[in-house]
């Protein structure tokens, strides 16, 4: 018997198909009525479906093997256009038209001819099946999962699989071009944004010699239109998620996550703006510097907006120029001309309502400000934020999110070694879990303002085994 | 000769591959549960799995209820030995 919460049957008994159980007996309870209530209206039904006989439906074993025909769809480009915009009406978004194979816009079709040209941006074999191409670590908080070099990857929610000639289809209908598909080819070795199927269409980050070779717009307004690399590659993650994933909103996925609009979360690094000794992403995450990497899973990812003070440009200019401005009078340099350390400054109140790493995507003459005041690594950054955040266990109790993080208090905190109950009120806490979790991405530009956001490091992938 | 307007193309599927699944039947039921193991796999809700635990074991004492818990999303396996042992699981909050 399983136990679930109302609308999600419809995902439920999805799920059951895929794992070959159909028939699975389901009980709904509320998301409203208090737990005792609650459990009285379905107490006794639930028991009772442990012993109630079978159904001859019930009893049915047989084989579930949908079919997936290469070809989808023959005629002119006007009919193909229209078919592959094609909607259908979902009871558990209130009938609202869902696309059954794009992200809702429309797309460039992908005819035998582009799919062939857009293989031509790799060596891989068209039937290649996407698989890991090195050993790495994927997940969050407690959940953790070990993946293995030649794993076949998985995309989620449906536990498909997929050839690279299916990825170079939605690399097609994205309006990529060949070159960018070894990037393509990244995304959905790391999953293609599908996460654990609630996936949003990702978060990823280029770092190295790619990024100007398909000229990433590497600026603070990478996300601004007008770009083709990174609006289309942005885009992939979405088409990846709905189509190799099967997303399909309350159908395959229960209604958590993944709103929001907008395309996957896209940056290129700007490795030239780093100062001497601070370490592009690709370096950060064991590889060499030549190396073309996509970061995914981390850089501003969704669920943990930045918080601390902002500023007005100027401020921040008034601030290292000559000590005048809000920035100054708050760090007592008031008069005195920069460098001024403003992570003090920064970091006030950035965790009054989130909790994690911090992921700061800063100017170059920003990044010269931190070195010219001894942050003479990343690491060293990502140090000082950590040692930022500590509170007391009093107030860190209260979050929101440590209840699932720490397994509802059960188990051991790490700092300590001692069970969570073990602790005094006073006891301080790391509200961002270690240095790690924060990162830094370079931006081209002069505007002295900078982006604050969760998701810090996450898994290094080669673009180079996807050439 | 057909304008491009009017030529036919071969267009490409971008779904992924789904592999076929072996559909099993539901597990057979049990005559009745006095004296039967019943497993409550709990994962989530205590507002909910707090007061059916307590339920589960005072309106059904002939019943040996065995119990692994976590707050987190994915439930606790039962090991190969505690599956041989196990009549029946009730698996919830799923979320």
């Amino acid at each position: 018997m399983l136990i679930d919460l109302a609308e999600e049957t419809t995902k439920v008994k999805h799920d059951a198909l895929i794992f070959g159980i159909p028939e699975l007996r389901i009980t709904e309870a509320s998301r409203t009525l208090p737990g005792p209530e609650d459990v009285d209206n379905w107490l006794e039904p639930l028991v009772q479906q442990l012993t109630k006989p079978l159904t001859s439906k019930e009893k049915r074993s047989g084989k579930w093997a949908p079919e997936n025909p290469r070809i989808l769809f023959e005629g002119t480009l006007d009919d193909a256009q229209a078919f592959y915009q094609q909607t259908e009406n979902l009871p558990g978004i209130l009938d609202a038209p869902f696309s059954m194979y794009t992200d809702g816009l429309p797309i460039i079709v992908p005819t035998e001819e582009k799919v062939k040209e857009m293989l031509t941006g790799t060596s891989h074999k068209p039937d290649e099946i996407i698989t890991v191409q090195r050993d790495n670590e994927v997940g969050m908080d407690t959940i953790r999962i070990r993946r293995k070099k030649g794993e076949v990857v998985q995309f989620m929610p449906m536990y498909r699989t997929a050839t690279v000639e299916q990825v170079a289809v939605n690399a097609v209908m994205a309006g990529c071009k060949p070159e960018y598909f070894p990037v393509v080819l990244a995304i959905a070795e790391s999953g293609g944004g599908t996460g654990d199927g609630r996936g949003g269409g990702g978060s990823f980050v280029v770092s190295g010699p790619i990024v100007k070779e398909i000229g990433m717009n590497v600026s603070y307004g990478r996300g601004s239109p007008g770009n083709p690399p990174n609006i289309t590659i942005g885009r992939v993650g979405r088409l990846l998620w709905r189509n190799l994933g099967g997303y399909k909103e309350t159908v395959s996925t229960i209604m958590t996550y993944g709103g929001g609009g907008g395309g996957a979360l896209l940056h290129g690094e700007y490795a030239e703006g780093l100062p001497p000794g601070w370490k592009g992403l690709n370096e950060e995450l064991g590889f060499k510097k030549k190396d073309s990497i996509l970061m995914s899973g981390g850089g501003g990812a969704g669920g943990a907006g930045g918080g601390g003070q902002f500023w007005m440009p100027g401020v921040y200019r008034a601030l290292q120029k000559s000590g005048h401005g809000a920035i100054a009078r708050w760090l007592d340099v008031k008069g005195i001309p920069g460098p001024h350390n403003f992570l003090d400054y920064l970091l006030d109140g950035m965790w009054a309502c989130r909790e994690g790493g911090v992921t700061l995507v800063m100017i170059p003459s920003m990044a010269k400000d931190l070195w010219d005041v001894g942050f003479k690594t990343k690491d060293s950054v990502y140090e000082y934020i950590y040692k930022k955040s500590f509170e007391p266990l009093k107030r860190y109790r209260m979050r929101g999110r440590p209840d699932f993080a720490t397994n509802g208090w059960m188990g051991i905190e790490r700092t300590s070694g001692k069970h969570w109950k073990e602790l005094p009120d006073d006891y301080m806490i790391p509200v961002c879990p270690d240095p790690w979790s924060n990162c830094i991405i370079l931006a081209h530009g002069e505007e002295t303002v900078l982006d604050r956001g969760g998701g810090g490091h996450g898994q290094g992938y080669s673009i180079d085994a996807w050439r | 000769m057909a304008s491009k307007k009017d030529a036919i193309y071969q267009c490409l599927s971008p779904v992924g591959n789904q592999e076929p699944v072996d559909m099993s039947p539901i597990a057979p039921r049990l005559k009745s549960l006095d004296g039967k193991t019943i497993h409550l796999s709990i994962c989530g809700e205590p507002d909910i799995t707090i007061p059916l635990e307590k339920r589960l074991k005072g309106d059904y004492p002939d019943v040996n209820w065995t119990v692994k818990k976590t707050y987190n999303i994915n439930p606790i396996q039962l090991s190969e030995e505690e599956r041989k042992t196990t009549d029946g699981v009730i698996l919830g909050v799923c979320w």
